[in-house]
């Protein structure tokens, strides 16, 4: 059984990123549930995307993840990336976003200060430069994309996250079933230079 | 045939369609809407041939359409969120009483939490209350098989039938093969049959009512055993005969099954043994499938029920319990072991549980207290009215029109605009349920007669249950402002068109219902209208009606901005701007912030759409104005 907590602001493009590894772990034959927790807001709310996939035989009861139990957490921006530390299991991966999206209709908050909190609770968080990212790819849209890359290249690296579960070419195969064909091209090159 | 990953109502839709049905209607309320989307979508798509859908103007219209529908043997399916079923309640308990031809589905979707909800109410307890069957699924894939169950058992039975899932069921996704292509079932060639059997006299209620009750004790022996039966799964778990019971119904049987897994790997792990249990899911709480909890119950001497919303299936355990006079006690909500309301969860199953199957020893409390914890104030994300949205210079041209001298209550109503509430703008004084802002602002206006009364209702709401109370303003010569927010659709379920659009989800165009030409064939004398972008205009819009001595209506028409493209932002002259906040501390644009170092205020571009209030509202005149989104939606 794999867990996995996908965590961001609307329109940030979590779902689709939840979608694809979705799409790569049921290839596979594995059974997988996915669910969205989002608030009212329907702009600048955050969005949670839980995605649980288990090997042959083991099935998947709840579509929420339990505390303490995802192998890999991936979050498109600091504050969210804290918002969902108690997710994480002992010896998760953290993928998160460096730029903050500031609250709406709320005070501002300072990231390196809710990094630096998030650093010292995982020490082993890997925290991407996402406008340099984003800017190599040549989209902001392609953000989801490019953590996503990063999140199975990294899991791939360390034998950890998503290891053994969702490979780089399976990705990349998902990414073909789950995008509109114009867009499948523009992502492919985005997991590329991501992970370069 | 393909595999697709489906969200629970786009499955419970796709099963709907692959029964065959030949008539959907409902009306839009998280966490329903997507099931008529669906539909439509695949109406639209050319890929559902022969089906009948639409939103229809509120749930009781809909759910008569139905009726009407059924008895000329059509398969129907009505949807609405849980409130929605208050709405239906009329047509719902006497069309039992009369029954169906055509297989009916009634899809109600149940939001415990309340996530998206004014209330938690429970639907099964309508299903025992109308005395109507009802399916409670616990995955998506379950209910996918519930919805084609639902049609067979209606049409045995001649009766309606209640699917419901929660949020977290509808809201969630699996895979599923689906038939690309479907097909409604050919309609009975002799259509609808006359028959005084149609008609609810007394007499034919007396003798309904006799039917009901039949058929639900065939019923309840339905869902013990065959096809049904296996919506009530039961297994056995731990060690020597089980003296435990759980039982869990909806997505908390979900939850234990998760649960009890955690709690046997981490006993295996520490070598710890588990005592014999037995689990069983009601799938079909209403009528209660008694035989089989009865068998379930055997030998047992304690039994935990995990549910949410109400204690219905605890209820129907303990009379079972006392008819039979069993041997075992029940804990849940009633006895204080469960949570009375609220959401539950895997994380509070595994607790519970491991407390009732006596293994506290085993700390999976402790462990889920060890969990990471952020230990820093993190930035609240609320839901706010969205930057450039119409609602907002409206209800700040009615706050600026009353203006500081007089009284006034706001009462508020469903929708985007409740979100009027919030600071700075508080303009929503009440809020109760669809079209009940109209009604109370004519309550406040006996009780409070020194002070103005205002009700705001969004447009949809106007047509699904604000007409009545409007008529009754006129009737009883209340002293009441309507304010109707118009923004061209539904917003806070996802923009579903209503009868003020003209638009429908089977494609023709009817013409728009015009609320303003409603207002004036019910008498209205003071109807005014204006632009809520243009504070001039809608500041003296608002109070020519509110000074109005009796019923009087303001009409704000602007597109919600999810219709229209933004227009062009707005811009700050920074050297000119003063800082003095008038702007934030009136209309609280999430488009504008302030900036502490400079002291001044700064503009998002990426948020501003446009629409210039926050020019009119700046005394200095520093904030330049963009290009307006336009007034007119583009047809879809």
């Amino acid at each position: 059984m794999k867990n996995i907590l996908i965590t961001g602001v609307g329109g940030q493009g979590t779902v689709l990123a939840a979608k694809i590894l979705a799409q790569a772990a049921q290839a596979k034959g594995w059974s997988v549930r996915e669910a969205e927790t989002i608030g009212m807001a329907q702009r600048g709310g955050f969005v949670t995307s839980h995605v649980r996939m288990g090997d042959a035989g083991e099935e998947v009861y709840s579509p929420l993840l339990a505390k303490r139990s995802a192998d890999l957490v991936i979050a498109f921006e600091p504050a969210e990336a804290a918002r969902a530390l108690p997710y994480l299991a002992p010896g998760g991966m953290l993928v998160t976003a460096s730029s903050p999206i500031q609250p709406v209709a709320a005070d501002p908050y300072d990231p390196a200060e809710v990094l630096d909190v998030v650093r010292q609770k995982v020490p082993g968080v890997i925290v991407v430069d996402d406008v340099a990212l984003c800017e190599k790819i040549g989209s902001r849209k392609a953000l989801n994309i490019g953590l996503l890359a990063t999140a199975v290249a990294a899991s791939e690296r360390m034998g950890a996250g998503l290891s053994g579960a969702v490979s780089l070419d399976e990705t990349r195969e998902a990414i073909r079933v789950c995008v509109k064909p114009k867009f499948v091209d523009m992502n492919l090159k985005a997991v590329d230079i991501a992970i370069a | 045939m393909s595999k697709k990953l489906l969200m629970g109502n786009e499955a419970f839709a796709q099963a709907a369609l692959e029964a065959g049905v030949n008539v959907v209607a409902g009306y839009p309320g998280t966490p329903s809407s997507e099931v008529i989307e669906t539909i439509a979508k695949r109406h639209a798509a050319g890929s559902a041939e022969g089906v009948h859908v639409e939103w229809s103007s509120n749930e009781a219209i809909a759910l008569g359409l139905l009726a009407g529908a059924a008895y000329s043997g059509a398969r129907t399916l009505f949807t609405c969120k849980q409130v929605g079923m208050n709405v239906a309640s009329d047509p719902l308990m006497s069309l039992n009483y009369v029954g169906v031809k055509g297989g009916t589905v009634i899809f109600v979707a149940d939001d415990p939490g309340p996530i998206s909800s004014q209330t938690e109410q429970d639907t099964r307890r309508y299903g025992s209350f109308a005395k109507i069957p009802v399916f409670d699924p616990a995955t998506p894939n379950q209910g996918y098989e519930m919805i084609q169950a639902a049609y067979e058992l209606s049409e045995r039975y001649s009766t309606p039938v209640i699917f419901r899932p929660t949020t977290r069921v509808n809201h969630s996704s699996a895979f599923f093969e689906v038939a690309e292509h479907t097909k409604a079932r050919p309609l009975p060639e002799e259509g609808f049959v006359k028959d005084p059997k149609w008609v609810i006299f007394p007499p034919r209620a007396y003798a309904g009512h006799g039917e009901v009750n039949e058929r639900l004790v065939a019923i309840a022996h339905d869902f013990d055993e065959n096809a049904f039966g296996s919506f009530n799964p039961s297994f056995e778990g731990g060690e020597g005969e089980p003296r435990i019971g759980v039982l869990a119904g909806g997505i908390s049987a979900a939850y234990a099954r998760e649960a009890l897994r955690v709690i046997e790997d981490e006993a295996a792990r520490q070598g710890v043994t588990v005592p014999g249990y037995r689990f069983l899911q009601v799938g079909t709480p209403y009528p209660f499938p008694q035989a089989t909890v009865q068998k379930f119950a055997e030998g047992l001497e304690r039994i935990i029920v995990l549910e949410e919303l109400d204690h219905f299936l605890e209820d129907q355990l303990l009379a079972l319990c006392g008819r039979t006079h069993g041997a075992y006690d029940v804990f849940g909500k009633l006895t204080g072991t469960t949570l009375d309301r609220g959401e539950n969860s895997a994380d509070i199953l595994t607790i519970q549980l491991a407390d009732f199957l006596g293994l506290q020893g085993l700390g999976l409390a402790q462990a889920q207290n060890e969990a990471l914890a952020a230990d820093i104030a993190l930035p609240n994300r609320p839901p706010v009215l969205c930057p450039g949205c119409p609602h907002r210079g409206s209800f700040y041209a009615c706050k600026q029109a009353v203006g500081r001298k007089r009284k006034a209550e706001f009462s508020g109503d469903i929708g985007c605009y409740t979100l009027g509430n919030a600071a700075p703008l508080n303009a929503v004084d009440t809020c109760l349920c669809m079209g009940a802002g109209i009604s109370m602002a004519q309550g406040f206006s006996v009780t409070q007669p020194d002070s103005k009364h205002l009700a705001f209702v969004g447009d949809s709401t106007f047509f699904a249950s604000g007409l009545p109370g409007v008529v009754n303003a006129y009737y009883n010569q209340h002293d009441v402002t309507i304010v109707v927010l118009d923004n061209s659709t539904t917003a806070m379920t996802g923009a579903q068109p209503h009868p003020g659009t003209g638009q429908t989800l089977m494609g023709p165009r009817s013409k728009p219902v015009s609320i303003e030409a409603i207002l004036r064939a019910i008498g209205y004398e003071c109807i005014t209208k204006a632009n809520p972008y243009h504070l001039d205009e809608a500041v003296e819009a608002a109070r020519t009606a509110i000074d109005f001595e009796g019923p009087s209506a303001v009409i704000f028409k602007a597109p919600c901005i999810s219709l229209v493209p933004a227009g062009k932002p707005v811009s700050i002259d920074a050297d000119a701007c003063t800082g003095c906040k008038k702007c934030l501390k009136s209309i609280g644009c999430p488009a504008l912030s302030f900036d502490v170092k400079a002291g001044v205020v700064r503009v998002d571009e990426g948020m501003c759409t446009g629409c210039g209030l926050c020019t009119h509202v700046c005394p200095f005149e520093v904030i330049e104005p963009g290009v307006e989104p336009p007034l007119d939606v583009e047809v879809r």
